[in-house]
């Protein structure tokens, strides 16, 4: 299968993306990711100012068939979230890397961000769990 | 689907296939020793002697010709029309249908169930139920957890104490604090970990509360604090407020008085209903109507699926997963063979019938009604010697009232008495002259 993998982003094991500008995240789930959920049905999103530590749930995502979480990346306080999800979730199948971004967080602990994986790390990932 | 058993020329040509010579060398995992050779059985009885035995076994039943008793469980009349639906054989037999869309006369069925309490609670969704009033309690009280990410309820008094336990047993095992309140100290109790308040209305002892009242007051200390509101005889609702125009966030009532008898206790009906806000969150089934993608007629779908535990797993707010269909259907047919009318007419009966014992009863030296709100058909009275009530009613052959210190010990000589539509001016007169004759022999007494 070929899924997208676009470059300038950061990866996590448990299939987000991230994008950093300056201080503040975009994430979102990748290609791979929303092709195993199928079509996503409801996206349940965190209220802007809550603060969560890496590796905890941020976001729910519900396809018909399956409930995933969207694991933090970094540690952060949440500054934005994606509000056409609420009316259009499918974005997250469409484009999951654009108008299917999830949240926006100012994160606190920047040397969490070596932890992140390159592009080419998540795509061995991939194509390991492929085989 | 035909039922086609097997014989022995199938059996035979199935094991040929597989490759294994006897029924008996499918168990060989089983060790010899723990294999039963003869069940201690006895021999079998011809049609009429096995109901002669059943005759006998159901003679130890004792069926009261009218009853004072209540307390969660109520004596209502079911319409004919309940028993001529649910006994249908496609109703009757069939089990939770797995492949559900396949159940189209069912989904119809339990669909027109959630619009009805959907319409007579006024609360915005009502799912296809669940088990009986007090899990649907705990499965509120849980679902207000998730919510609001808190983990403290509190349990307002005058609560049935049989669901409060199971409200304690489902807490215990999701680690959610407990705390108990009343009207004195509820706005103490309030802090920023309470997901719920729980309260009953009309309560355990026949008050029905004005939680309007404190509502106001719980959203100004906790502005997200859910209010759950648990219900035993939803006839009142013939003629109370419906609980979609207050601020209830989540109604949960047992279904039993609607059409389902009083069988020692069993089985009930979970109704459930919550705000439109809260769908997402709801356990149990959602059905769902719908029309075909290439055409036009319309079906009935299980729907949010998403919520459920089969797809959810350990992320699900509940672990039901068998339901009460039939139950809910008797329910339906229930309200639909009365109508708005109907139960109007149920829920006056019962008060009016209810009011006139409490008023006759509080004539007779030694009674005193200790209810200070107003009461549906359940009044608390105290009593000269209840244990010389009952016995009297039992000899006149009414279930007498309950005793109220099998619950709470340090309430001697309180009865909780039930009056419904079922009971008769007869039982009536009779159950006053016997209030008559305990006053009087205790004033002999003295």
């Amino acid at each position: 299968m070929d899924y997208e993998f676009p470059d300038g982003l950061k990866y996590a094991t448990t299939h987000e993306w991230i994008r950093i500008e300056n201080s503040i995240a975009t994430v979102g789930i990748t290609d791979y990711a929303q092709h195993q959920f199928g079509d996503i049905v409801f996206v349940e999103l965190p209220e802007v100012g809550m603060v969560f530590e890496k590796g905890s749930n941020a976001a729910e995502i519900e396809s018909v068939k399956a409930v995933g979480d969207l694991i933090m990346p970094l540690s952060g306080e949440i500054i934005g979230v994606n509000q056409n999800l609420a009316d259009t979730p499918e974005l997250v199948n469409s484009s999951p890397f654009v108008d299917g971004w999830m949240i926006k967080l100012a994160f606190s602990h920047a040397s969490e961000i070596d932890e992140l994986l390159s592009v080419d790390k998540y795509k061995q990932i991939i194509q390991n769990e492929e085989h | 689907m035909d039922f086609i058993p097997h014989n022995d020329k199938t059996i035979a040509e199935m094991l040929d296939i597989i490759g294994v010579k006897s029924l008996q060398e499918l168990f060989q995992d089983i060790p010899k020793d723990l294999i039963i050779e003869k069940l201690n059985l006895p021999s079998g009885l011809s049609e009429p002697d096995l109901l002669k035995q059943f005759e006998k076994i159901t003679q130890k039943n004792k069926v009261y010709s009218s009853s004072f008793l209540g307390g969660g469980c109520y004596n209502h009349y079911i319409p004919s029309l309940v028993d001529f639906v649910t006994s249908r054989s496609e109703f009757y037999t069939s089990y939770t249908p797995y492949q559900a869309e396949a159940s189209q006369g069912y989904l119809q069925a339990i669909y027109e169930y959630q619009t009805i309490i959907s319409r007579l609670t006024q609360m915005d969704v009502a799912n296809a139920s669940m088990y009986d009033g007090s899990t649907a309690l705990a499965e509120a009280a849980i679902m207000s957890t998730i919510i609001t990410r808190k983990d403290t309820i509190i349990l307002f008094k005058g609560i049935h104490p049989e669901y409060e336990e199971v409200v304690k047993t489902y807490c215990w095992g999701q680690n959610i604090n407990i705390v108990y309140a009343s009207e004195d100290n509820l706005i103490e109790k309030l802090n920023g970990d309470v997901a719920a308040l729980l309260f009953q209305s009309p309560n355990f002892f026949g008050d029905i509360e004005d939680i309007s009242k404190f509502a106001k007051n719980i959203r100004e200390i906790v502005p997200n604090c859910l209010i759950i509101q648990a219900m035993t005889d939803p006839t009142c609702l013939g003629i109370l407020n419906p609980p979609g125009l207050t601020d209830i966030d989540i109604f949960v009532a047992e279904g039993q008085s609607f059409g389902l008898g009083l069988s020692f206790g069993g089985p009930g009906l979970g109704i459930f209903t919550a705000k439109q806000k809260y769908l997402r969150k709801m356990p149990g089934r959602l059905i769902g109507k719908t029309t075909e993608i290439n055409g036009e007629k319309t079906g009935f779908i299980l729907t949010l699926q998403a919520r459920e535990q089969h797809i959810r797993r350990e992320k699900a707010s509940s672990n039901i997963c068998t339901n009460q269909a039939l139950c809910a259907l008797a329910t339906l047919t229930y309200l639909l063979a009365l109508g708005k009318t109907g139960l109007k007419e149920v829920a006056t009966q019962n008060i009016q019938k209810a009011h006139y014992v409490k008023k006759e009863l509080s004539k007779i030296p030694g009674y005193e009604i200790l209810n200070k709100k107003p009461t549906y058909n359940e009044f608390l009275v105290k009593c000269p010697n209840i244990d010389s009530l009952i016995n009297l009613c039992k000899q006149k052959d009414l279930q007498p009232p309950l005793k109220i210190s099998s619950y709470y010990p340090e309430m001697k000589d309180i009865a909780l008495v039930c009056v419904t539509e079922m009971n008769s001016k007869n039982s009536i007169d009779t159950f006053l002259e016997i209030a008559r004759i305990v006053s009087n022999n205790k004033t002999e007494g003295e």
